[in-house]
């Protein structure tokens, strides 16, 4: 009988009150401060106009994709560590995050480089509404480019790691050069979306997500039986009846989707995906199933956490939200490291 | 039921390490492969269990070749527990366990009654039962040793193949591994495969005796048939005296190396 543990029980009824807290309070703080009174108002539509612009057009879209996003990095990074039986894994690892990086990259060059008929406040209007897309066909491309170069229905996790990291590198260094030669106006609008940003994101990024995310967590919920054979060595996995080679691609391309599609609204934000699982697996030891769930909450908590911190910490200013998760995640990370045996 | 391989051959990537050998596995015994370093015991033990395709020749299983099998349908009839398995970080015994019940679950459904009462069967028969709440890396060598083999026996396929279950065990845990091995072969006609470095548990624990070289099968029979003075010298290179002992098992006791250092003919002078 699998009993649900005390730790898995607490951390499923513990981190939902957490992360609606910490949206009341994403709501609420900010350039301007509202009471949770004002907040209330302005979400059932009796505020004033002011409150409700700020609540309903800004922060709660903003807020409800840091959540998202959170949880596309951390169910990502979680199933490539299992996949990859590596604890080291993360979206990045495969160049899902650098090919999505070269895309927008590209794209933004490519639009700047048309020939001028649209005016620039046009042109720069239609990047932003292609970006996401673009992001996402990139992340998908660079990911099945390393899934091919590894060996494809052959690779061996190792391989995989290998072919992905060399992959990123050579990705990242085209960006870089990219940006350099052909950035000029917008390498500042570029530089910020690569840090891992949510600033300005309105409710068009929740709908450009929203698919892949209802697409992720169905894979997800498919793939975790498999998922944990998967973690045994090759030879078992196949004498358990499991078509290794099937599963693995499978695996994989829900991932790649839950990742790229993240990138694709908030740039590559690092470190959710590394950080999180680990964090998962300490907090409840055992059940993949629960582990993988718990990291999906954790990761959505700390990317909302994370872009609060972000808006109000050093305010007028605004941090990027990539630049807190790792400001955030690496101290616990290493916290857990040491308390590892 | 029946297992056999006709004039196989098997290999890696174009490297071939079996050439030509025939071998039927004798249904409901415990049959040991012995051999030296390098001579494709591991090789065979894949073939055998439709991990690895034969480049040439035919491995059948009841009559039928390995490679029409279905893999789901062949994971009902072979178990296969490779060298050095590693436990999924974090995961508890008795999840290990049920990892063994994967051929019979779908995709969401859950753990049935008679997977759960297969699960604490194993874990029983195996001595497991005891810590099966516990991490599995927090057990000793021995105990994962065994819970690996309660995974594989959960699988309740008829044949059960091991490469070198006792490799990484100290004496005691080598026996108790073996004399495991030996009951479910006894209990439930478990037919096992496994091969061994030691030849004294080898000629202790198997009714049937395989004896490999260089890819190829150099003789098969009862162990006092198979291990005697003559083929250990050739094989192994050791120039051993082989009793047979009461119950009619032999038994090696090694004198020496055969290819050890001689001091060369100057230094006699010296000395």
């Amino acid at each position: 009988m699998n009993r649900i543990g005390i730790a898995p029980l607490a951390c499923w009824i513990l981190l939902p009150l957490v992360i609606g807290l910490s949206l009341l309070l994403s709501l609420c703080l900010g350039a301007a401060s509202l009471s949770p009174e004002q907040v209330f108002a302005a979400l059932t539509g009796t505020g004033s106009e002011h409150g409700q612009r700020v609540v309903w057009d800004l922060r709660l879209p903003r807020a409800l994709l840091a959540a998202v996003v959170g949880l596309h990095f951390a169910l990502s990074g979680f199933i490539l560590q299992a996949l990859s039986r590596n604890p080291l894994a993360d979206p990045g690892i495969l160049g899902i995050s650098a090919g999505a990086s070269l895309a927008a990259v590209l794209l933004v060059v490519a639009g700047a480089m048309l020939p001028a008929g649209a005016s620039l406040y046009l042109q720069g209007e239609q990047l932003l509404a292609w970006l996401p897309l673009g992001a996402l066909a990139g992340g998908v491309l660079a990911a099945a480019g390393v899934y091919r170069l590894s060996g494809a229905g052959r690779l061996t996790p190792l391989r995989l790691i290998l072919t992905g990291v060399v992959c990123a590198a050579v990705l990242n260094a085209l960006m870089t050069g990219g940006l350099a030669l052909w950035g000029q106006a917008h390498t500042e609008t570029l530089v910020a979306w690569l840090a891992g940003s949510l600033h300005g994101r309105e409710w068009h990024y929740i709908w450009v997500i929203l698919p892949w995310t209802l697409l992720g967590l169905t894979g997800a919920a498919l793939i975790v039986k498999p998922l944990g054979v998967l973690r045994l060595n090759d030879e078992q996995v196949l004498s358990l009846g499991v078509n290794l080679g099937r599963w693995r691609l499978l695996v994989l391309l829900v991932a790649t989707l839950l990742a790229a599609s993240a990138v694709a609204v908030a740039g590559p934000i690092g470190f959710v995906g590394l950080v999180v699982p680990h964090m998962a697996r300490w907090l409840v030891p055992g059940a993949l199933l629960h582990q993988l769930g718990i990291s999906a909450l954790l990761g959505a908590l700390l990317v909302l956490v994370a872009d609060l911190a972000g808006r109000t910490l050093v305010v007028p200013f605004e941090l990027p939200v990539g630049v807190l998760c790792a400001l955030i995640g690496v101290p616990a990370f290493l916290y857990l490291l040491k308390q590892q045996p | 039921m029946s297992l056999n391989a006709e004039q196989v051959q098997l290999g890696y990537d174009g490297s071939t390490i079996i050439e030509n050998l025939s071998v039927e596995v004798p249904m409901q015994q415990v049959t040991a492969l012995i051999g030296p370093n390098g001579c494709g015991k591991s090789t065979l033990l894949k073939g055998l269990a439709g991990l690895l395709r034969p480049t040439r020749g035919g491995i059948e299983l009841n009559g039928r070749s390995l490679e029409s099998w279905p893999r789901r349908e062949l994971a009902f009839e072979v178990a296969m527990l490779p060298q050095k398995p590693v436990a999924p970080e974090g995961i508890r015994v008795r999840e290990l366990v049920e990892y063994g019940r994967f051929p019979y679950q779908g995709l969401m459904r859950g753990a049935s009654r008679e997977d759960r009462a297969v699960v604490a069967w194993a874990m029983e028969q195996t001595g497991v039962a005891g810590y099966a709440e516990k991490p599995v890396q927090a057990l000793s060598g021995g105990q994962q040793q065994r819970v690996w083999i309660a995974m594989a026996i959960a699988q309740q396929a008829n044949i059960l193949l091991l490469d070198e279950p006792t490799t990484f065990l100290d004496w005691g845990h080598q026996l108790e591994v073996l004399e495991l091995l030996a009951k479910l072969n006894r209990e439930q006609k478990l037919t096992v495969v496994m091969s061994l470095h030691d030849l004294n548990q080898a000629a202790q624990f198997a009714d049937h005796v395989l004896v490999m070289q260089q890819g190829t099968l150099l003789a098969a029979g009862a162990p006092k048939e198979v291990i005697e003075t003559e083929m250990l010298a050739s094989v192994f290179n050791v120039d051993a005296d082989v009793e047979i002992r009461a119950d009619g098992k032999p038994y090696c006791l090694a004198k020496g190396s055969m290819n050890r250092c001689r001091a060369p003919e100057w230094m006699k002078d010296a000395v």
